[in-house]
């Protein structure tokens, strides 16, 4: 503990001035700054065996607070162990940062509306480049990464298959006891056939596996993109004259465009077989009868919708994931916020195409094909 | 030798003057490096070496300036155009930046595979080739994550010289090695150089390294050319700051 004695115009330090005993003893400079009315003060060190750096610090504080009052501080009588402190951890001259300058609300929002224009500009180079090299690419194979469209098919698509599976058969199985509740009620259990067959090959089935697909594959080509750039590999291809695009991105877009649409119909077929399993054992609705139900219920524009939902999803998920992995910023910390973005912004505009999608087709209805 | 050898320079940069959003990195450098020669640029961690070099393969784009390669302006060059400039050029990144996913000979084979019309077996004897030359034989079948960093970096520099390029950029070929591999990846570089004929510019900042191959140097600080000329002559021309470098850079070994 540092004791403070003082007289009008000293002020005598007793004790050692470490970090722990900074506290107190800022609060009783402070005070004694205020009321002092010479201009000048000294400050006794002879009472004080050791000081660290909390204490040159707060010493030299002290005296450019009293400067800026106009007062002039003197440190008197310092032992020789402190004086070669005081001088190895000097902060005269450094100053505490002002705080920086606010930008006001009008700068904040130009910054921002120009750099999402920068940023929807990127968007559409990326998404120019993917179409025009994944076009070309049927024709011609250079500059595509060889072997790669079928081990990403089997990433990408084949592996999920497990959990889309799954998952499509719990949706099925789950709309159908939840809407089988209800139909009971007014004779219309059969009508669980219908209602499920529609929904997934609507909406659900695209949906789901679209979801799937987004945490899965939306996840691993931003963090497979971003890593690249960060380790400089994307660098190495361009100055081997590859573009990353049409080399990484192309055969992960053809893959995505063949499995999704395929593990989309899948889902709606399990799904309406999972309903089928509620409607056996708990409606006791025949299979035969229900699958005559559901052929009754679907027409072939179901399908078709859905199929076309599925490729539009596929493509939101890839370009969504190469444009986030593209430009990440930082080391590992910036490949993780990358994979973050890209899961989250795909399954936002999955939901929301989804949504533009449903109107178009609704409004469209009329339009037989 | 072409005409061009004889009497230009094969990397001349004039007045490239750069940066990103408002901060300015490179002011008013002007360099060139000759041909079959190995020219390194120097200077302290961050004096915009690197950047340098980033913007003679046309990662970056300058605010103003020029830079020819074979006495041809890249800046303004069309991508095809750029793109034939580029397999004349080998690249070797500071670490490595081989393709994680794929093994240390389809690494080295991808310039072969993708711009040339080659069988498979011609390639396979040229990705042998090019990596008993960097002595790496044995490690043709290993993942870039299963070799240690000084291999990696002879293996992307087996990469680097897969097309025979008769210009070779290396970014700090020698950070991170100890100094016995450091020296010994200098020897390969030399022998790039007096046996292919290749020319070389190396960035670095690592003066026993630099001693051992420069021919010319190029030395950089914050940004600004402040001197160039042959090894030779940046030793004896007393500017402080290139003294400084050396000194201190010998006295780390």
């Amino acid at each position: 503990m540092t004791a403070l004695k003082y007289t009008d115009n000293a002020i005598f330090l007793q004790g050692e001035i470490l970090i722990d005993s900074v506290g107190p003893l800022i609060s009783a400079l402070e005070g004694f700054l205020r009321t002092h009315r010479d201009s000048e003060l000294t400050i006794d060190l002879s009472g004080v065996p050791r000081i660290d750096s909390a204490g040159v610090a707060l010493l030299d504080e002290t005296l450019e607070r009293a400067q800026a009052k106009g007062i002039s501080v003197q440190y008197i009588h310092a032992r020789e162990v402190v004086t070669k402190t005081l001088a190895a951890f000097s902060t005269k001259g450094l100053g505490t940062s002002a705080p920086p300058a606010s930008i006001s609300f009008f700068e904040r929002a130009g910054g921002a509306a120009y750099g999402a224009a920068r940023d929807l500009l990127d968007l559409l180079y990326l998404v120019a480049d993917t179409l025009y090299f994944a076009a070309v690419g049927l024709v011609r194979r250079t500059g595509i990464r060889k072997g790669e469209f079928i081990n990403q098919s089997i990433l990408i698509g084949m592996n999920a298959f497990p959990i889309v599976a799954l998952i499509a058969f719990l949706i099925g199985f789950i709309l159908a006891l939840q809407s089988a509740a209800q139909l009971r009620q007014f004779g219309a259990s059969i009508f669980v056939a219908d209602l499920v067959s529609i929904s997934m090959t609507r909406e659900m089935g695209p949906i789901m596996t679209a979801i799937v697909f987004a945490g899965r594959s939306g996840s691993s080509i931003a963090s497979e993109i971003a890593t690249m750039v960060v380790t400089e590999e994307t660098d190495a291809l361009k100055s081997m004259a590859l573009n990353p695009v049409r080399y990484i991105v192309v055969p992960k877009f053809y893959a995505i465009t063949l499995t999704m649409p395929l593990l989309t119909v899948l889902s709606m077929l399990i799904g309406i077989f999972g309903a089928m399993v509620i409607g056996y054992t708990y409606l006791d609705i025949g299979i035969a009868p229900f699958y005559r139900q559901v052929v009754d219920a679907l027409v072939f524009r179901d399908i078709i919708t859905g199929l076309v939902k599925s490729i539009v999803f596929a493509w939101i998920i890839v370009i969504t994931g190469a444009y986030y992995g593209f430009r990440v910023k930082g080391g590992a910390e910036g490949v993780g916020k990358a994979t973050t973005a890209a899961v989250v912004a795909s399954v936002f505009l999955v939901i929301l195409a989804d949504s533009i999608l449903g109107l178009i087709f609704y409004f469209g209805r009329g339009f037989k094909f | 030798m072409t005409t061009h050898e004889q009497t230009s320079p094969v990397v001349e940069v004039r007045n490239l003057t750069s940066g990103y959003d408002d901060k300015q990195i490179l002011y008013d450098v002007s360099m060139t490096a000759p041909y079959h020669q190995i020219t390194a640029i120097l200077g302290s961690s961050g004096c915009g070496k690197t950047t340098l070099l980033k913007h003679l393969i046309r990662l970056y784009r300058p605010w103003s300036g020029s830079i020819e390669l074979f006495g041809n302006e890249i800046i303004t060059m069309d991508e095809p155009e750029f793109n034939a400039q580029l397999l004349k050029v080998g690249v070797l990144f500071q670490n490595g930046a081989l393709l994680n996913s794929i093994t240390v000979a389809e690494n080295v084979a991808i310039p072969l595979s993708q711009h040339t019309q080659l069988p498979k077996n011609i390639i396979n004897r040229l990705v042998k080739m090019k990596l008993r030359l960097v002595n790496l034989e044995n490690a043709a079948d290993l993942l870039p994550s299963e070799l240690s960093g000084g291999m990696r970096k002879r293996a992307a520099l087996a990469r680097a010289i897969a097309l025979d390029p008769p210009l070779l950029f290396c970014d700090e070929p020698s950070a991170g090695l100890d100094p016995a591999k450091a020296e010994s990846l200098d020897r390969l570089i030399l022998s790039l150089r007096s046996e292919l004929g290749i020319t070389v510019v190396v960035v670095s900042h690592a003066v026993p390294s630099i001693l051992r191959i420069a021919d010319r140097v190029v030395f950089m600080d914050d940004g600004r050319i402040l001197f160039t000329g042959t090894l030779h002559e940046a030793r004896t021309a007393e500017l402080q700051a290139v003294d400084e470098f050396f000194a201190k850079g010998i006295s780390q070994e």
